[in-house]
């Protein structure tokens, strides 16, 4: 039976999980994942849930254990944040080379040591080039549902890759937001069990991908199963939205974009807070609408470039920074170069937000929205990098 | 019959392929013969990357690996899977080597034992970082020359059989391919216990060790007789010697290879105390319950 109550971004998680017949779930308790891993041994502890669930004794081992059991067969669940991330990252590597769909919860949060307990996307964002999809998620209801649609991407023959659901730790995590869990029955029919082509252990049928010979070949492999998985996420969305009534544009969505000039880019919690910005401001006659960057491996650049024909500045809201870069963030950095080879481009602003934790305020979203407008007025980008939090905004709005 | 075709008969019984990536005089061939018969079919064998890596490489059961920093944890996923899908007529056997389960797996192998996870973990102890080049490990004995101790090693080789005894697990053996019987009968009793069991032997190995590759199992021998190697299990916590050879001066085993030619003797009978000593513990314990 479906039902929808309040619930935090762990609880949904952990029913995505469940909802998903995750079968074997390694994992090792991190800030602000714990309430997730909790969740899911109270749901097998009742009966709710059946899986393995591995208590490991670090995130190194989580990965390796998760490797091991999906290369074995099974559908595997596991999530960690922040310190663990890094931890973890010589294993991370290992699960898109072998092809292997394990869907892994990053609930962000800033690295140590200029960071806190909450959320900056550098954890995650640092994961950018191992292979892993990522797909960042804004509530909990998103969440759940994007870690049921992770497996039935990652699983489809074409893609065979690891799935990450990113959110952010206590802005979703930890915040209850009105989530419907849909009915078991759905679900199964919704997504198969779990079956690799490629991969058997089993002594009776052993069968394995072969050796690599040729690295750059293999490469290019995980390379050509990331940009299949473009119009997998977008099938696997629209399928998604028939069955249960919700879809989330795939890996791009545009909010509120009609007839604007210009737009912010935004990733994670702070879209929701942008909304609601974005609403007041068109209500004032403001030009301004909001992209929201839900798929950030792969990279929609194709997507982004068609979008972009219409707005003359594009401002990229960062919750993340790459020391001593060429210039920006990560995000802002990757739209540059999808934009670069458009003839005809639109103004690029990068706006440094919610670093090591901070809360994204609606007065800063107004500030960068307005930003962005003034550099279409102008014609003119004032600022091409802004940390918004060294500024004094004033009043909250 | 042609020889081919008995070299086929032979490979398929004994679930190995012609032919090994493998040092000669390398003991880890030599080991997987032994196992692989009493194991049989029904095995999955997970494994590391380097000489225990390369040990698994021509065996012709499925077999996995990750890297050798993931010893006892990519297999405890395997072990899961097998769980969920309820497979228990399978063994799963974790290979590592010693830098992997002495240093930087040895909180993984720690853990898996803490869970008993239901595996054999085999512990392929050459005694340093060979694949590499010859580096000390953790398990590297105390005197040796490796390239990261050219004036020999000093600490003591950590007891790692000992250690993972202490995790309360239902099996623990030390073996050599010295002594196929010993061996084979330790393996197969493993196979039948339900949990976390540990088979560590040590590995000749001609390269590191600096000696004739054909005399790999004359050397082990001696680490047997001369007990620096000594052949025992702990069951259910109690120890019981397999073999109680009458002791040999450990000189006969250290002059067999080059890695030791450097040691005063002062340092031989510094590495014979020591010996003696654990002799003496292990004879006056046989019987005994040792762990805590």
């Amino acid at each position: 039976m479906s039902f929808t109550r309040m619930m935090e971004g762990n609880e949904a998680a952990a029913w995505g999980a469940k909802l998903s017949r995750a079968e074997v779930i390694p994992a090792y308790p991190i800030t602000p994942q714990t309430e997730l891993i909790s969740h899911i041994a109270t749901l097998i502890a009742e009966g709710v849930m059946k899986a393995e669930y591995i208590k490991v004794e670090g995130e190194h081992t989580a990965m390796a254990a998760a490797i091991g059991a999906s290369a074995a067969g099974a559908r595997v669940f596991t999530a960690s944040a922040a310190q663990g991330i890094a931890y973890m990252e010589e294993a991370l590597w290992m699960p898109p080379g072998r092809r292997l769909p394990i869907v892994m919860c990053m609930v962000n949060r800033a690295l140590a040591p200029i960071g806190g307990l909450r959320p900056d996307h550098n954890d995650s964002l640092m994961q950018r080039d191992n292979g892993w999809i990522q797909l960042y998620c804004e509530n909990s209801q998103e969440v759940l549902d994007t870690i049921i649609m992770g497996y039935k991407i990652g699983e489809d023959r074409r893609v065979y890759l690891p799935v990450a659901p990113c959110y952010d730790g206590y802005f979703v995590s930890a915040t209850a937001t009105p989530t419907t869990v849909p009915a078991q029955d759905d679900v199964d029919d919704f997504l198969p069990p779990y079956v690799h082509e490629m991969y058997s252990l089993m002594p009776e049928n052993p069968r394995a991908p072969p050796r690599a010979m040729n690295m750059a070949k293999a490469r290019y492999e995980v390379q050509k199963a990331h940009e299949r998985a473009k119009t997998i996420i977008e099938e696997v969305d629209k399928e998604y939205e028939k069955r249960f009534g919700r879809g989330y544009d795939g890996l791009l969505e545009e909010y509120a974009c009609d007839d604007v000039d210009a737009v912010i880019m935004t990733m994670g919690s702070m879209t929701g807070t942008a909304r609601d910005v974005i609403d007041e401001m068109q209500a004032r006659g403001k030009r301004i609408g909001l992209l929201k960057m839900r798929g950030f491996r792969p990279f929609p650049t194709e997507e982004l470039q068609e979008l972009v024909k219409k707005y003359h500045a594009i401002g990229v809201v960062d919750r993340n920074n790459s020391y001593g870069s060429a210039g920006g963030g990560v995000v802002s950095m990757e739209v540059a170069r999808a934009l670069y080879t458009l003839d005809d481009r639109p103004l690029l602003l990068n706006f440094h937000v919610g670093l090591g934790g901070s809360d994204v305020t609606m007065r800063q979203i107004e500030y960068m929205a307005d930003k962005t407008l003034e550099a279409v007025e102008t014609g003119k980008v004032e600022k091409v990098i802004d940390w918004v939090e060294l500024l004094d905004l004033g009043e909250v709005m | 019959m042609e020889l081919n075709e008995l070299f086929d008969e032979y490979f398929e019984e004994s679930h190995l392929q012609g032919g090994t990536t493998c040092c000669p005089g390398c003991g880890g061939p030599l080991f997987w013969r032994m196992a692989l018969e009493v194991l049989g079919p029904k095995t999955i064998i997970y494994g590391d990357g380097p000489c225990a890596g390369c040990a698994i490489r021509n065996i012709k059961l499925p077999t996995y690996s990750i890297h050798f920093s993931f010893v006892g944890d990519g297999s405890t996923g395997i072990v899961a899977a097998l769980a969920a899908k309820g497979r228990d007529d399978i063994t799963v056997v974790s290979s590592g080597g010693d830098g992997a389960i002495g240093d930087i797996s040895f909180g993984k192998i720690s853990a898996a034992a803490e869970r008993n996870e239901n595996m054999i973990q085999i512990c392929i102890d050459n005694e340093a970082y060979m694949n590499t080049g010859i580096q000390k490990s953790g398990l590297t004995p105390f005197g040796a020359w490796t390239t990261t101790t050219p004036l020999g090693k000093e600490a003591p080789k950590k007891e790692i059989p000992m250690i993972i005894a202490q995790h309360h697990v239902p099996y623990v053996a030390t073996v050599s391919v010295a002594y196929p019987r010993d061996l084979q009968a330790k393996i197969e009793k493993a196979k039948e216990i339900k949990g976390f069991k540990y088979v560590h032997t040590v590995m000749p190995c001609p390269t590191g060790w600096r000696f004739n590759p054909a005399k790999s199992v004359e050397v082990v021998r001696l680490g047997v007789q001369t007990w620096a190697w000594p052949l025992y299990e702990i069951e259910d916590g109690v120890l019981k010697l397999t073999m109680k050879p009458k002791s040999r001066p450990i000189e006969d085993y250290l002059k067999t290879q080059r890695r030791f030619t450097h040691l005063s003797d002062e340092q031989i009978q510094f590495v014979q105390n020591e010996v003696d000593t654990k002799r003496q513990r292990l004879i006056e314990n046989d019987g005994k319950r040792i762990i805590l």
